[in-house]
């Protein structure tokens, strides 16, 4: 017996050696951190303040919840993740299923449509803030203007800025999601699909019976990655409303407080509130995808 | 050149008990193959060898040096995979050499020893190339040519035949036992191909759920099965197993069922004799079994139902029914019956076997 | 493929195609007609009937020319470069480790370990950079390029290990049991014989590290105040619009300069990336 553990000792030993830089980083830059945060969420910590920190228990999370300020900025970030999210992933269903099929040019047209997503965000969304939000003294400003008035007038002021970063989220996700599915429906074997048109005249049919649950685990993977840079976009709606945020959502309405207000104590709870959705959400597609650890078996 | 010992060997996982109390003397120069159904336990007593698996209790070595703490590259061994295990990222070459580098022999030796294995091997032509560029024999060649390179103390094969097609497979057989008989080294041989097993080894060990069934020279398993398992394993198409009654009759001993009523051989009498009046296993390879003629004493002939023929060239397998039970006979390419006719067939008297019918050993 | 009807081809196909590629396409094509417009052109009135806002006839490289002499864009350039191979570097080390770790070697709570680093990955940055901000003063490393460093493997590593690990396990164990018995102690099997294979998986890895250390945005806004420190991302976003005068020709400009790299390593390697990631190549 003592003979039988030493090289499974060893094996363990060299498994921790390997994981050790990986831990250690995690443990520093990720778990810290959060820990921090939850401490911090329940103080009133402010490095402009004086004066000691105080505890303030729950203070800073009924402060919010009675604030119809953070109610509007979630009901903006869900309506904001459900609305790209589908829009997402229709593109990109679409995407995949037009280029899974041979034909010339077909690399050329994946980079193209790969293009929107590996383009740094913040460079391609000035792209966009310069098509849809063009100042005053430019060439078409006047007509992009008379669109804004249109949209704001209908909706409410934001609404035009607000809806551009939608488009955009929308257009970048697409992409990803398109080139996602793709290396799905590479991935299942090709006699599945011949298999079905066999068996059923109607594309749409098949598409429904057989495409769809072929690709459930990358769809959920899919759909779990997209709500989740969803719910936490700050960048995207930072940069193409300029800095100038009308519509907020959570993860803008914290780094004001947090950034430009020093409030780090409600910042780190109103982040906080966002991780209750985000496990909700993570547990109800773990569900349909297999977690990594199990491709193991 | 070695002998490789197996004392009390034991191997459980959290809940499969894989290999239990294997004891085994695998001689110097032996050529020694495990062969039972997947799942038997004889892959992983070769991992075990190899230094691949953990051995749980008990004790192996090789040579006179016990092994169970050395690392796989200290047994002095090597082993040729099922799915042949060359490095992709090789040339044939380099593959072959690998052993040899990692143990730092010098250039002109590896050289040499390339050299010299893929003559053997007939693949000189090959060295350049690059494992993907090879046909399924040719990446089997290079898989041996990696191992006997490093002229190890024992060669250790996992089912290097199955993934070839079934031609190439008999071909590659007997490159293989000629290689052996050529090299003169110790090897141990995993395969679920019972004619694989029988036309390698020098002895064969039979394993089933982790047991050793028996252990013997192929002749002697097919002769003389120590159960009931090993009776079917062994020999194609598997052995006819008949329930009987042993009865007492004329100063003689019977075995009877519905539509069978033969007489005990008499080499097998005195054994059966505690078994009178009851039931018993009898075995009678399709091989021994054939058409009735006059010079075969009625007592060992019985009337059996053609179910199907099988016309094979070189001999025809007959699927017939006697009462119960169904059991194949194989007969000569001449015989001429018809499926549904009625035929009478005699067994050779001293061929058949007899089991327990609870312990399944042989009587 | 099912043989269809040549209308249909062309109302299911081609005119879905053209339609998606024109728009994800449209606003690069305006941004580099942006960047080549000259000045007088570009504030010109709509109403003005030499406009001609889908093309420009007088291409013009001022605008790059400005934005290379005028601006810390060199700058920003070789920050964001350094930045994203340095992060890179590390993140493709420690995920080759910890993947090789998780797919091949068995270990208490190696499962727990696997699901938990991938969960990290998805933890948003959003929830991170308050207490990051906080360590990152501690440390005093903030407005350096090693605020950066330190931070991007947070997001890297997982997604590294993650891929890596799924590559790993496409590769037969038989490799590297074998290189075990040619004489190889475990680790060195894993450097001469898993590591070699696992190439196009360590590529598509790190060209994925690269992109989004390149892009990451919210970080480097944070972390950074110095001009000449900036990356790209942020740089472009907040030097070139001050207040509410935007040099469009130059941000155009930029952001087309600053995202060459990116592309070419994309247009090179998108098959391997493709691939890679869902761990499905075969030797």
């Amino acid at each position: 017996m003592r003979v039988a553990t030493t090289a499974r000792r060893r094996d363990i030993q060299v498994a921790y050696l390997l994981l050790a830089p990986t831990l250690l980083l995690l443990l520093t830059a990720l778990a810290y951190p959060v820990g921090w945060e939850v401490w911090t969420s329940l103080t009133d910590l402010s490095p402009l303040k004086d004066g000691p920190t105080a505890f303030v228990g729950l203070e800073n999370y009924r402060r919010f919840l009675a604030d119809p300020e953070f109610w509007r900025a979630a009901t903006v970030t869900v309506v904001y993740a459900a609305v790209t999210s589908v829009a997402k992933l229709s593109l990109g269903v679409g995407f995949a299923l037009l280029l899974a099929r041979p034909f010339r040019g077909r690399a050329l047209v994946f980079l193209a449509i790969f293009l929107p997503w590996a383009y740094p965000a913040s460079v391609s969304v000035i792209g966009w803030y310069w098509t849809l939000n063009p100042p005053i003294p430019t060439a078409y400003s006047v007509f992009m203007g008379n669109v804004k008035y249109a949209v704001d007038g209908v909706l409410g002021g934001g609404a035009w800025a607000f809806l551009s970063v939608t488009l955009f989220n929308i257009w970048r996700g697409s992409s990803f999601i398109g080139v996602f599915l793709l290396a799905g429906i590479n991935a299942v074997p090709p006699e599945l699909f011949e298999c079905a048109v066999l068996e059923s005249k109607s594309a749409w049919r098949r598409f429904w019976l057989v495409t769809v649950p072929l690709l459930k685990p990358f769809l959920a993977l899919a759909v779990f990655l997209s709500l989740t840079t969803a719910f936490a976009d700050l960048a995207n709606v930072w940069m193409l409303t300029a800095g100038r945020i009308v519509y907020p959502v959570v993860g803008t309405h914290a780094y004001w407080l947090a950034i430009r207000g020093g409030q780090f104590g409600p910042a780190s709870a109103l982040s906080l509130t966002l991780v209750p959705f985000l496990l909700a959400v993570l547990l109800i597609l773990f569900r349909m995808f297999d977690p990594p650890e199990k491709e193991r078996a | 050149m070695a002998q490789v010992m197996m004392k009390d060997l034991n191997k459980k996982y959290d809940e499969v008990h894989a290999v239990k109390d294997v004891n085994l003397h695998i001689r110097d120069k032996e050529f020694m193959v495990l062969v039972g159904p997947s799942g038997c336990g004889k892959s992983t007593t070769l991992r075990m060898v190899a230094g691949l698996e953990e051995i749980t209790s008990g004790e192996i070595s090789i040579g006179d040096r016990v092994v169970n703490d050395l690392p796989p590259k200290d047994r002095d061994i090597a082993m040729v995979f099922q799915n042949y295990a060359l490095y992709p990222h090789m040339t044939v070459y380099d593959n072959m050499a690998f052993g040899l580098k990692m143990r730092k022999f010098p250039k002109v030796e590896i050289q040499k020893r390339v050299q010299d294995a893929a003559e053997i091997l007939g693949i000189q032509e090959l060295l350049k190339r690059k494992p993907r560029q090879l046909s399924g024999g040719q990446r089997q060649r290079v898989a041996v040519g990696r191992a006997i390179v490093r002229h190890p103390q024992v060669f250790l094969f996992d089912e290097p035949l199955s993934n070839l097609d079934a031609k190439l497979r008999v071909q590659m057989r007997v490159e293989l036992k000629r290689l052996h008989e050529r090299l003169e080294t110790t090897a141990i041989y995993v395969t679920h191909d019972q004619v694989e097993a029988m036309t390698l080894g020098d002895r064969v060990v039979v394993m089933k759920d982790g047991w050793i069934q028996q252990v013997g020279e192929p002749l002697e398993l097919y002769g003389r099965p120590a159960n009931k398992f090993v009776a079917g394993f062994i020999g194609s198409p598997s052995m006819n197993f008949v329930d009987v009654k042993v009865a007492d009759a004329n100063g003689a001993l019977w075995a009877e069922t519905q539509g069978i009523r033969v007489k005990v051989p008499p080499i097998h009498t005195s054994r059966l004799v505690p078994y009178k009046g009851q039931q018993v296993t009898m075995g009678v390879r399709p091989e021994d079994l054939h058409p009735a003629s006059g010079s075969d004493p009625r007592e060992y002939c019985f009337d059996a139902v053609v179910d199907v023929v099988e016309p094979l060239g070189s001999e025809i397998l007959l699927d017939l029914r006697v009462g119960n039970n169904t059991i194949v006979a194989r007969v000569e390419p001449t015989n001429r019956v018809k499926v549904h006719e009625s035929t009478r067939l005699a067994l050779t008297p001293d061929r058949a076997h007899f089991f327990d019918l609870k312990t399944e050993l042989a009587i | 493929m099912v043989i269809e009807r040549k209308w249909k081809t062309w109302v299911y196909f081609y005119i879905p195609l053209t339609v998606f590629v024109v728009g994800t396409l449209f606003p690069f094509y305006w941004m580099l007609i942006t960047a080549i417009r000259p000045d007088a052109e570009l504030y010109r009135s709509w109403r003005a009937a030499t406009n001609t806002p889908f093309w420009t006839l007088q291409p013009t490289l001022e605008h790059f020319r400005d934005l290379m002499a005028k601006t810390t864009f060199p700058h920003w350039l070789w920050n964001t470069l350094f930045i994203a191979v340095v992060s890179t570097a590390i993140s493709l080390f420690c995920g080759l480790l910890a993947g090789y770790a998780l797919a091949r070697l068995r270990f208490p709570m190696a499962g727990t370990l696997g699901t938990s680093i991938f969960v990290t990955y998805l933890v948003p940055p959003t929830l991170l950079f308050i207490p990051l901000a906080n360590i990152i003063r501690t440390f005093q490393v903030g407005d350096t390029p090693w605020a950066l460093i330190l931070t991007y493997p947070t997001f890297l590593i997982p997604f590294c290990t993650w891929l890596l690990m799924g590559y790993f396990k496409t590769i037969p164990k038989e490799l590297e049991e074998c290189a075990r018995i040619d004489g190889a102690t475990r680790f060195g099997a894993m450097v001469r014989i898993i590591f070699p294979i696992a190439v196009p998986g360590i590529l598509s890895a790190g060209i994925f590290a690269f992109t989004l250390s390149w892009n990451e945005f919210i970080y480097a806004l944070v972390f950074l105040s110095s001009p000449e420190k900036k990356t790209v991302p942020v740089g472009v976003v907040s030097e070139l619009i001050r207040g509410d005068i935007y040099f469009w020709g130059q941000l155009m400009a930029g952001a087309l300069l600053g995202s060459i790299p990116v592309a070419l390593v994309y247009s090179f390697f998108v098959e391997y990336y493709v691939t890679g990631l869902t761990g499905s190549v075969k030797g």
